[in-house]
């Protein structure tokens, strides 16, 4: 028992280093923006099915693609912000948070179609010659790849965490979170703060689109369910903390993989029942202020 | 140095402001005063480039702000200190007071503003460490309006510094305010306080329902019977 459990947790800590680096980037748009993309999930898709292609068709390391997809990704998020969203800064809230629900989903209904026409309905999978390798510990066996995944996330995190609280411009994101008429009036230029951030978010998906290509596989149709994971992360952890979703996307990650011993396929109404049981009792989120 | 000339500025369809002109001088401090929704609050708005007029200009030493951005006109040295004073409460008295700083020339001599920032409000020195969130009223009042010298203005506009305080820091930060004015910079000021802030300023606009009803030496306006009846309360 000891060892399925512990093997179980070590899964789960893998599955959840990827949620909680998709749901970063969510919580990070969401909450410097107020806007919910629910195209999120879209960008990891995306990330997948490049590094797919510099993986098959010119050979490339993925963990050497990381840098590659977060740049094109970057450039993607930037390009739809400005060409999709930043119309939208000018609405009052509400309106804003209705509207931009309207682009993301539009985008969500646009981005599979044309994934299949570059890429067809075929499952893909980013295979590098050491994808099947482990090696093990106390009888438990740790992959490689999964591994490397969890690394790439917690370092990223890391560094993202740093850039906000250390440099003039993380600083100006958090003020234009707090209060973004306010960080009007300090010359910062919003308008700039909220590409910036919609960019990396959508890089922080692509590259955990990497990960979850070398795991898993990479469908045209991939990016919902795991907007929904984002989603759940987020609601767990509460808005404007990066640290606090990374950590949610662990617990989820966790609770999910144990639970499937026990309960088998409903693993995904688990998810969502913690959703429902945190929006009524704990709606700040385990890790929000208020 | 500063002229506002004939602007209306409308709230989506709803005009707030009707063919408003006033000007700052040089190391002058200006007072607006009114009652509630009078609109003053949207004037100073409408000069920082939150709002933009539908028509006149706002020209400040020369150059035209009506059309720019909120964050250009803060380059430019125009910084207003907003109703509610638009603190970021989750970061830090320090954290707040380096985004005060953001444009790239406050930034360069930033250290030299903090050390003058810290010699006027002690208290924001020592609490540099604690979530902005956490301070008193007064205290908020304080970095907001430290927070805009570390932007190092020519031109600072406050909007209702002394609303909601009690009376002993009310009278703390007018003091405060007359010694940003020895200190150079101009300054229009957004106050209910009729009486104080006729006492501070050297001129005063009185603002009703969006139009200018009177301006004039701020000591003839306290001596005024209308100004007297409708705001001192002492006719």
């Amino acid at each position: 028992m000891f060892g399925l459990v512990a093997q179980t947790l070590v899964n789960g800590i893998n599955v959840g280093a990827m949620y909680g680096l998709i749901a970063v980037g969510l919580s990070l748009t969401f909450g410097v923006m107020k806007i919910l993309n629910v195209a999120h999930g879209e960008f990891l898709m995306v990330g997948g099915y490049i590094a797919f292609w510099l993986f098959t068709l010119i050979g490339l390391d993925p963990f050497l693609c990381l840098p590659f997809v977060g740049v094109i990704l970057f450039v993607l998020g930037a390009l739809s912000y400005k060409l999709l969203f930043s119309g939208l800064a000018k609405f009052h809230e509400e309106a804003k948070v209705k509207n931009s629900l309207l682009v993301a989903f539009g985008l969500f209904l646009i981005f599979p179609q044309i994934a299949r026409v570059l890429w067809t309905s075929d499952e893909r999978a980013i295979t590098p010659a050491y994808s099947g390798e482990s090696f093990a510990i106390l009888g438990i066996r740790v992959g490689y790849v999964p591994l490397a995944g969890l690394l790439v996330a917690v370092v990223i995190i890391f560094g993202l965490h740093l850039f906000l609280t250390k440099t003039y411009f993380g600083k100006s994101v958090r003020g234009t979170t707090e209060n973004w008429k306010a960080a009007k009036l300090m010359g910062i230029n919003v308008e700039r703060t909220y590409l910036i951030t919609f960019a990396v978010g959508a890089a922080l998906a692509g590259i955990a689109g990497i990960l979850v290509g070398m795991m898993q596989t990479v469908t045209p149709d991939m990016g919902m369910p795991w907007t929904l994971k984002a989603l759940i992360v987020l609601v767990l952890a509460g808005i404007g903390s990066v640290g606090g979703a990374f950590f949610a996307g662990l617990i989820l990650g966790i609770v999910e993989a144990v639970s499937a011993i026990f309960i088998g396929p409903y693993t995904m109404a688990l998810g969502l029942v913690i959703f429902l049981l945190i929006l009524m009792f704990r709606p700040q989120g385990l890790f929000g202020k208020e | 140095m500063l002229e506002v000339n004939n602007i209306d500025v409308y709230h989506g369809d709803i005009q707030a402001l009707w063919n408003i002109s006033l000007r700052v001088d040089e190391e002058e401090l200006v007072s607006l005063i009114g009652a509630n929704g009078a609109g003053k609050s949207t004037i100073v708005e409408t000069i920082s480039g939150l709002n933009t007029p539908a028509s006149g200009k706002v020209v400040f030493n020369g150059v035209r702000l009506d059309k720019e951005p909120a964050h250009k006109v803060v380059a430019m040295g125009v910084c207003l200190i907003p109703e509610e004073r638009g603190i970021f409460p989750g970061m830090s008295v320090m954290e707040n007071l380096e985004l005060g700083a953001f444009t790239p020339q406050s930034r360069r001599v930033r250290q030299e503003t903090f050390e003058f920032v810290y010699k006027l409000f002690p208290v924001l020195q020592a609490r540099k460490k604690q979530a902005a969130g956490t301070l008193s009223g007064g205290e908020q009042q304080m970095l907001a309006i430290g927070r805009a010298l570390m932007g190092k203005p020519k031109l600072l506009m406050c909007d209702e510094p002394s609303l909601g305080l009690a009376p002993i820091v009310v009278k703390s930060i007018f003091e405060v305010i007359r010694q940003i004015k020895t200190s150079g910079v101009s300054l229009l000021l957004v106050e209910q306080n009729v009486r104080a802030a006729l006492g501070l300023a050297k001129r005063a606009y009185i603002i009703e329902n969006g139009r200018v009803a009177g301006h004039g030496d701020a000591g003839s306006l306290l001596d005024d019977e209308r100004v007297k009846g409708a705001y001192l309360g002492t006719n």
